[in-house]
C-alpha cells in the first residue's frame, strides 16, 4: 500500500510539472462596440476581447439585425485574445446582436452575445482600427502548446509502463520458481502425478484451469501449492 | 464447485442491481445536468444538433462509468488479499474478464468522445477523419482523451495477462495503470489562468482518482462480495478505511477546485456566483450529494460493519445500492460541471 501511494504521488508530481499553465476557460472582458452601446456611425468591424488568447480555427462571430438579417462580412479573424469580424454598412436606427462561439483555451466551446444599436441619425462608417500587433501569432502558438504536449505525455506513459513492467517481471520471477517447486511437491506427494500436477499449476497460475478441476482433486494439493505461489509473489 | 452453485444466480442479480443503479443514475444525471447548463443558442451562430448535445454527455459519462469499473475491479484483488486463493479465486475468475471488458469500453468511449467533441465544434457537419485529426492535433482535450484511451488499452492488455496468469500479475500494477488513465481526464475540464493553476490541477487529479477508487471499490465490493459473508468480513473493513480517506480527499479537493476555479476566473465575484452561475449551482448540487452520501456511508461503516466483521447476514447490498446511486448522480453532475460556464 505504501508503494502504491509513493507511485501515485510521483505521478501527481509529474502531472504538476508537465502542465503548461496557459489552459483556461476564456471569458469575454470587453468589446468594440461595447455591450449595450448606441453608436452614431456604423462600425466597420466588431471586435471581441477575451481575457486570454483564443484558439485559431473554430471561432464564429455573427452580427444579426432585429429582423434576423445577417450583417457580418466574411468570417471571424482571431488575433491572440481579440476576435474580430468585418461588418457591412448597417442601416441607421436598428439594434444588432453580436453572437459568438469560440474555442476556449481549455478546449471548450464558449458562446455568448452582446448587443448594440445604431442611433436613428447615424450616418457613414467609422474608421477601422489599426491592424493588430504581430505578436499575436506567437502568443497563439504558446497558448496551444502544440504537439510537444502530446509527445511529453506519451513519453511519460511509456516510462511508467516500462518501469511497471520491470517491477512486474522482477516480482513474477520468484513466483515462477515457487510455483514450479509447488507443482513438483504436489506431484510427488499425490499418487496420480498427472492430475495433481494440473491442479497445482491451475491454482498457482492460470486460474482458468483451476475452475475446471474438480473440488475433490484440487482441495489439498492445489491449496498448498497455490499458497506457496502466493507467498512467493508477495515477498 | 457444487457447494457454490446455488449462490450464483442470487449473487448475479444483486451485482447487476448495484452496477445498474450506478450506471443508470450516472447517465440520467449527466443528461439532466447537461441540458440544464446547455449554452443558449445565440443569433447568427449555428449550434450542434440534439444528437451531439445529448450524445456527448452520455458518451462522456459512460467513459467515467467504465473507468470507475476498471479501477474498482482492479482494486478487488488487492482488497481480497492473496492468502486464501481457494476462496477468492472463484470470485476473481469472474472479475478479471469483466475488468478487461470494462477497459475496452473505456477506450472506445474515450475515442467516441473525441468524435463527438469534434462534431460539437463543427456544427452541421459529420466529423471526417481529417476534422478529428485537426481537433486532436490542436486541442489539449483531444490529446488527453487519446492518452486516456491508450491507458485503457494498456489496462486491457494487463487485464488479459491477469486472466491468463492469475494473481501473478501484480494487483498494484493493474490499479496504477487504471488510475494513470484517469490523470488526463481533468485536462478535459476547466482550468484557470493563474499561479494557482498547478495546485488546482493537482487537487483535481486527487479528486478524480479518489472518487474513482471510492466509487469503484464500493461497486465492486457490493456487486461481487455481498453474498460471500466470509469474504465480505475481510474486505469491507479494509475498504471502509480506504473509503474514509477517499471521502475526505474528494470532499476537500472538490471544494478547493470548485471555489478556487470560480475565485480565479475574471469577472466572477464569489459569494454571488455560487448561486447565479451554472458552475456554482452544480458545485452546490455536488456538495449536497456528498452530504447525502455521508449518512449512507456512515450507516454501513458504523451499524453494518461490526455485524459484517462477525460474518452475520446484513442488508449491506441494499444500503450499497442506495449509496452507489447517489454516487452515480454525482458522477453525472460531474460531466456537466466540467463544461458549465463559470461566469
Amino acid at each position: 500500500m505504501r508503494r502504491l501511494l509513493t507511485v501515485l504521488l510521483l505521478a501527481l508530481a509529474a502531472v504538476g510539472v508537465l502542465h503548461s499553465p496557459a489552459q483556461a476557460h476564456n471569458v469575454l472582458i470587453g468589446s468594440d462596440p461595447q455591450d449595450g452601446a448606441t453608436l452614431t456611425a456604423s462600425p466597420a468591424q466588431v471586435t471581441l476581447v477575451f481575457d486570454q488568447a483564443v484558439r485559431q480555427g473554430y471561432a464564429q462571430v455573427g452580427v444579426t439585425g432585429a429582423d434576423g438579417s445577417a450583417w457580418a462580412d466574411g468570417s471571424a479573424v482571431v488575433a491572440a485574445e481579440r476576435v474580430s469580424v468585418k461588418v457591412k454598412p448597417l442601416p441607421a436606427g436598428g439594434s444588432y446582436t453580436v453572437g459568438y462561439r469560440i474555442l476556449s483555451a481549455d478546449g471548450h466551446p464558449v458562446t455568448g452575445k452582446i448587443s448594440f444599436s445604431l442611433a436613428a441619425s447615424a450616418s457613414g462608417v467609422a474608421a477601422a482600427d489599426a491592424a493588430q500587433g504581430a505578436g499575436a501569432e506567437a502568443a497563439e502558438a504558446a497558448a496551444n502548446g502544440g504537439a510537444g504536449m502530446a509527445v511529453v505525455w506519451i513519453v511519460a506513459a511509456l516510462l511508467v509502463l516500462g518501469a511497471g513492467t520491470a517491477v512486474a517481471l522482477r516480482r513474477a520471477a520468484p513466483a515462477r520458481t515457487a510455483g514450479a517447486a509447488g507443482t513438483g511437491a504436489a506431484g510427488t506427494g499425490a499418487a496420480g502425478t498427472g492430475a495433481a500436477g494440473t491442479a497445482g499449476t491451475g491454482a498457482a497460475g492460470t486460474g482458468a484451469a483451476g475452475g475446471t478441476v474438480p473440488e475433490a482433486v484440487s482441495g489439498g494439493a492445489s491449496g498448498s501449492a497455490s499458497e506457496a505461489a502466493g507467498e512467493g509473489s508477495r515477498s | 464447485m457444487t457447494a457454490l452453485a446455488p449462490a450464483l444466480p442470487r449473487q448475479r442479480v444483486g451485482g447487476r442491481v448495484v452496477a445498474g443503479a450506478f450506471g443508470v443514475c450516472a447517465v440520467v444525471a449527466a443528461v439532466a445536468a447537461s441540458s440544464f447548463t446547455a449554452q443558449e443558442s445565440v443569433p447568427g451562430i449555428p449550434m450542434p444538433g440534439p444528437v451531439v448535445s445529448i450524445g456527448l454527455p452520455v458518451v462522456r459519462v459512460l467513459l467515467d462509468v467504465a473507468a470507475v469499473a476498471v479501477v474498482g475491479l482492479s482494486l478487488l484483488p488487492k482488497l481480497l488479499g492473496f492468502n486464501r486463493p481457494e476462496r477468492t479465486e472463484p470470485v476473481l475468475l469472474r472479475v478479471r474478464p469483466l475488468a478487461v471488458m470494462a477497459a475496452w469500453a473505456w477506450a472506445i468511449c474515450a475515442l467516441l468522445t473525441i468524435v463527438f467533441q469534434t462534431a460539437e465544434l463543427n456544427p452541421g457537419r459529420v466529423p471526417t477523419f481529417g476534422l478529428i485529426a485537426d481537433y486532436v492535433g490542436s486541442v489539449g482535450t483531444g490529446q488527453g482523451l487519446l492518452f486516456s484511451a491508450a491507458c485503457a488499452l494498456a489496462a486491457a492488455g494487463i487485464g488479459l495477462m491477469a486472466v491468463r496468469f492469475g494473481e501473478k500479475v501484480p494487483a498494484e500494477l493493474r490499479i496504477i495503470v487504471a488510475l494513470f488513465g484517469l490523470l488526463p481526464i481533468p485536462v478535459t475540464g476547466h482550468a484557470v489562468n493563474s499561479v494557482w493553476h498547478d495546485p488546482i490541477m493537482i487537487s483535481m487529479e486527487i479528486h478524480v482518482m479518489g472518487a474513482a477508487a471510492w466509487t469503484g471499490g464500493l461497486v465492486a465490493t457490493a456487486a461481487f462480495l455481498a453474498p460471500h459473508r466470509d469474504l465480505l468480513a475481510v474486505v469491507l473493513p479494509k475498504f471502509s478505511r480506504m473509503a474514509s480517506v477517499c471521502l475526505l480527499l474528494v470532499a476537500l479537493s472538490g471544494l478547493v477546485t470548485g471555489l478556487g476555479t470560480m475565485a480565479l476566473t475574471p469577472g466572477v465575484t464569489l459569494p454571488d456566483a455560487i448561486l447565479t452561475s451554472h458552475y456554482g449551482l452544480l458545485v452546490v448540487v455536488k456538495t449536497a450529494l456528498v452530504a447525502l452520501i455521508v449518512p449512507l456511508a456512515a450507516h454501513i461503516r458504523f451499524r453494518l460493519l461490526p455485524a459484517v466483521r462477525r460474518g452475520r447476514a446484513t442488508a449491506m447490498a441494499g444500503w450499497a445500492v442506495a449509496e452507489v446511486s447517489v454516487m452515480g448522480l454525482a458522477y453525472g453532475v460531474a460531466v456537466a460541471i466540467t463544461r458549465a460556464s463559470i461566469a
